[in-house]
């Protein structure tokens, strides 16, 4: 009895004295046994789970994953076409043009790709050429044709001698002269 | 396999390779690095090659650089005859490429020569150094300044320009 309020005033004293020690809590004081030393895990296994704060990365991995498989979706046809042509078909070589010989458009170049493309989808060059001039002729002659038009507004406003700029009068033949005594001039 | 490049024109220079003074009976590092090169890089590409050159054998097909017909020039065209100026602009431009071909290649010439003599190109290389100076000469004094929209009407007046300076002085 007399033992545990010693006891008691001992723990007391204890914790004044630190009282920011773990082991020295009033609490524990009294049926605190020597504590071990801490067991520290020496070999490391799986370590301490943590549940480790993040953004989330779903919507990250969704976009690339979408951006790959649209890319590669027409990616890999293409590049598997264009490889199966470049091995079984080949570039041209050059080579000089024989005698008497008119290469068709087409052959002017040198990828089998473009000269396809050249042969059944474009035109011929000739061809853009003759449309292009075409097209500045058609446009010359409207503006030829705009000029000549002013002159000859011009000239017969000018002249009086042309078919425009007449001034549509009576027919003759309509006039009653039989009230006049001196005829019209 | 594709043509290697003109001997004349980039003449390879001779080799320094000193003469053979084997005083041991190993093989000499370059040997060993020579052959590792070999079978690591050029004998399987040079395979490789010949595969697809069998492969193509049978259907090689060939193509050609186009000839243009000379048309009449600005000078020749009567005036408000736009069909001839396209023509004349046409094959202006096909002169200005070719222009710049002509200047690059005698460029990379001159520059092939000078990492062929490294620091005595000023005495070996003064036929090349002296062609390309004057093309770029040449070049800067038609097509120069005339910017990206340049025309055919726009040399010709750069011509024009250049007449009047040297009448002027």
């Amino acid at each position: 009895m007399v033992g545990m309020s010693v006891l008691r005033s001992a723990a007391a004293f204890a914790a004044r004295l630190s009282p920011l020690k773990s082991g020295n809590k009033v609490s524990n004081l009294l049926t605190r046994t020597i504590p071990k030393t801490e067991q520290v895990l020496v070999r490391w296994g799986h370590g301490k789970q943590l549940f480790v704060i993040k953004s989330s990365s779903y919507y990250d991995t969704r976009f690339l994953h979408l951006l790959k498989y649209y890319i590669l979706l027409t990616g890999i046809p293409v590049a598997a076409g264009i490889t199966f042509i470049n091995v079984f078909f080949g570039e041209a070589e050059l080579a000089e043009i024989p005698e008497g010989y008119e290469p068709e458009y087409w052959e002017y170049y040198r990828h089998p790709i473009t000269r396809f493309i050249s042969r059944n989808i474009y035109d011929s060059p000739v061809k853009d050429y003759e449309k292009m001039m075409a097209a500045i002729q058609i446009e010359q002659e409207k503006g030829e044709h705009r000029l000549a038009h002013l002159e000859v507004r011009r000239q017969m406003r000018q002249r009086g001698d042309g078919p425009w700029f007449q001034k549509g009068t009576v027919d003759k033949g309509l006039i009653d002269h039989s009230p006049k005594s001196t005829p019209d001039t | 396999m594709p043509d290697d490049f003109d001997k004349d024109v980039y003449p390879v220079p001779p080799r320094r390779t000193p003469a053979d003074n084997k005083q041991t009976s190993l093989p000499s590092p370059a040997v060993i690095a020579s052959k590792l090169f070999y079978y690591s890089v050029d004998l399987p590409v040079t395979k490789f090659r010949e595969c697809i050159d069998s492969i193509q054998s049978g259907h090689k097909s060939v193509y050609y650089h186009q000839r243009f017909r000379r048309v009449p020039d600005l000078t020749e065209c009567e005036e408000g005859d736009y069909v001839c100026y396209y023509e004349a602009e046409m094959q202006w431009r096909r002169d200005y490429k070719v222009d710049q071909e002509i200047v690059r290649i005698l460029q990379e010439r001159m520059r092939a020569c000078t990492q062929r003599e490294g620091d005595s190109y000023h005495q070996n290389c003064s036929k090349e150094l002296q062609n390309y100076n004057d093309a770029t000469k040449a070049f800067l004094s038609r097509y120069g300044d005339l910017g990206a929209y340049a025309s055919g009407r726009k040399c010709l007046m750069k011509q024009k320009e250049r007449m009047m300076d040297a009448q002027k002085a």
